[in-house]
């Protein structure tokens, strides 16, 4: 307990003391989740929306693979990346591993699945005639995804929230794939297991403290867009 | 505008299919499209409205393909109201804006369909919490708003009663008149047919075994099947079949005798009724003041003054 009392103590001398290495962390977290769930989110939303309104042979089967894609281990996700960016590896010539461009390649293919899946569900759920409302009013193709969209919006925020959750606090795939280089592909997660495995707890706790406020800040004010009276 | 259906072929599933070879719907009329539920009356609806992909054959409107024409000059109401989130104000609003009209005459256009059927009172209420009866008439009141050349209804009534819908059965022709040239009204109930329509389409599994005047179609039915759908009372026998308007039927003596079955025999206060029944179907006349009361089983000899002949 005293532990966790000291690390919120120490949590707060670390922002208080501007430590840079701190805040690069916070930013790189910050960029690498962020850009790629916003990656997730313009291949996942328009994906979820054709699995939702369209129907050709292997479709369920497509489904199937999200579902399993929403609960598929990040570390595993991390595994396939790595083998594909790793120097001797078919992808190797791009010179991506080890960099926080693969890190934000392996959370984008974390988060898209989840992405795709809560988009299909909420997509799914809208009445049924709107879509022909929409047509008979002559909307464009790209207005009629928008103005569904919009309707299906506490659903696809959902999704956006549930896939950004996912890659902002997973460790395993960016710890293969970054490699946690100090100052360079360190990000939150991977700097509290190295802080915790160097005995310095109180860091720890504080870098751990820093990911929950940045998660919940985020989701703050996602919720609100969410929640906002039409 | 007119809409001219050419060899138009659609096939759904458990085997259904909508056949029709030719059909003409006249401009500047309403027209019912009339036949018992699943015949493809919605079918034929959404065909004119381009919504089903690739029939096979042409739906034409005033000789365009109606998938190219429909999104911008056909107004559809579905039977199920379906709304966007929002007020009923904003519904309407979007739906005048898809089709390119200014705010500003939006806004005059909601308030002046708003009172022609009604709804002003909920114009600033959430379109998806309206009542059946509420969400029918916005449904309504929306397809209106758009002034368009073509207006297609499907079961404008269903989910209506009472008050409500004989109102709107009254009030719906002058609508019409009034927001569109062109009707074209999806129902399965006759009355509605005949008071909202001046010429009928019947369909019957799949294909359109009628299209003529209302008045037309009521004195000459084409077939037995068509009569017996517009409500006639059909008596086989001596080669062939009679049919025979209910509404004419009465107690004495006549050119065309047939037999009912008696029932019941029911005292409204102002008359006493006969109901009973001629082949399957049902009938009532009024008893004469002064004639003797039939007993239930009994059969009861009734007489119309015509009668549509169908020999086989």
């Amino acid at each position: 307990m005293t532990d966790l009392a000291s690390g919120c103590v120490e949590a707060l001398r670390l922002l208080a003391a501007r430590d840079p290495e701190v805040w690069g962390i916070v930013l790189r977290t910050l960029i690498v989740s962020g850009v790629a769930t916003l990656l997730a989110m313009l291949v996942g939303v328009p994906l979820g929306y054709l699995l939702a309104r369209t129907r050709f042979p292997g479709r369920t089967l497509v489904l199937g693979l999200v579902n399993t894609g929403m609960g598929m281990p990040p570390v595993v996700m991390g595994l396939f990346v790595w083998l594909m960016l790793v120097r001797t590896g078919p992808l190797g010539g791009f010179e991506l591993i080890y960099t926080v461009q693969a890190m934000a390649i392996a959370q984008f293919l974390i988060a898209t699945p989840m992405v795709v899946g809560f988009t299909t569900v909420s997509i799914q759920a809208l009445p049924a005639r709107l879509p022909d409302l929409l047509r008979v009013l002559g909307a464009s193709r790209v207005r009629r995804i928008w103005l569904l969209a919009r309707e299906a919006r506490l659903g696809l925020l959902a999704a956006v929230m549930a896939g950004f959750g996912a890659v902002i606090s997973e460790v395993g795939a960016s710890m293969m794939v970054g490699g946690n280089l100090r100052g360079r592909t360190r990000i939150l997660t991977t700097a509290i297991v190295t802080e915790t495995s160097r005995g310095e707890t109180e860091r720890a706790i504080a870098l751990g403290l820093l990911l929950l406020v940045l998660a919940f800040v985020v989701n703050l004010f996602l919720t609100r867009t969410q929640q906002v009276q039409r | 505008m007119k809409v001219s259906i050419r060899e138009l072929e659609i096939e759904r599933e458990r085997g259904f299919r909508l056949l029709v070879p030719d059909l003409s719907i006249e401009a500047s009329c309403a027209t019912a499209l009339f036949g018992p539920n699943g015949a493809g009356k919605t079918t034929l609806l959404r065909a004119i409205a381009g919504l089903e992909s690739g029939p096979r054959g042409s739906v034409l409107l005033d000789g365009r393909p109606a998938a190219e024409v429909a999104p911008r000059q056909v107004a559809y109401a579905f039977q199920e109201a379906v709304f966007f989130s929002g007020s009923v104000r904003r519904n309407l609003a979007l739906a005048l804006d898809l089709r390119g009209v200014d705010s500003a005459e939006a806004a005059r256009r909601i308030a002046d369909v708003a009172q022609a059927t009604g709804t002003t009172a909920l114009l600033d209420a959430d379109a998806r919490r309206l009542s059946g009866g509420e969400a029918k008439r916005v449904n309504l009141a929306r397809a209106l708003a758009l002034r368009s050349p073509l207006t297609l209804l499907d079961e404008p009534f269903a989910q209506l009663d009472g008050p409500l819908r004989l109102r709107l059965l009254d009030d719906l022709p002058d609508l019409l008149e009034r927001f569109t040239q062109t009707a074209l009204i999806v129902t399965h109930d006759l009355e509605e047919a005949a008071r909202l329509a001046s010429r009928l389409v019947v369909v019957i599994d799949g294909e359109v075994r009628a299209h003529d005047e209302v008045a037309t179609l009521l004195r000459q039915p084409p077939d037995p099947e068509v009569a017996r759908l517009l409500g006639f009372v059909l008596v086989e026998g001596g080669g062939g079949a009679l049919a025979i308007q209910p509404g004419r039927l009465r107690v004495g003596d006549g050119p065309v005798r047939v037999d009912m079955t008696v029932r019941r025999v029911i005292d409204l206060g102002h008359a006493i009724e006969v109901v009973g029944a001629i082949g399957d179907a049902r009938v009532a006349v009024v008893l004469p003041r002064g004639h003797q009361r039939p007993a239930p089983g009994e059969t009861f000899s009734v007489a119309a003054d015509e009668a549509v002949r169908f020999s086989k």
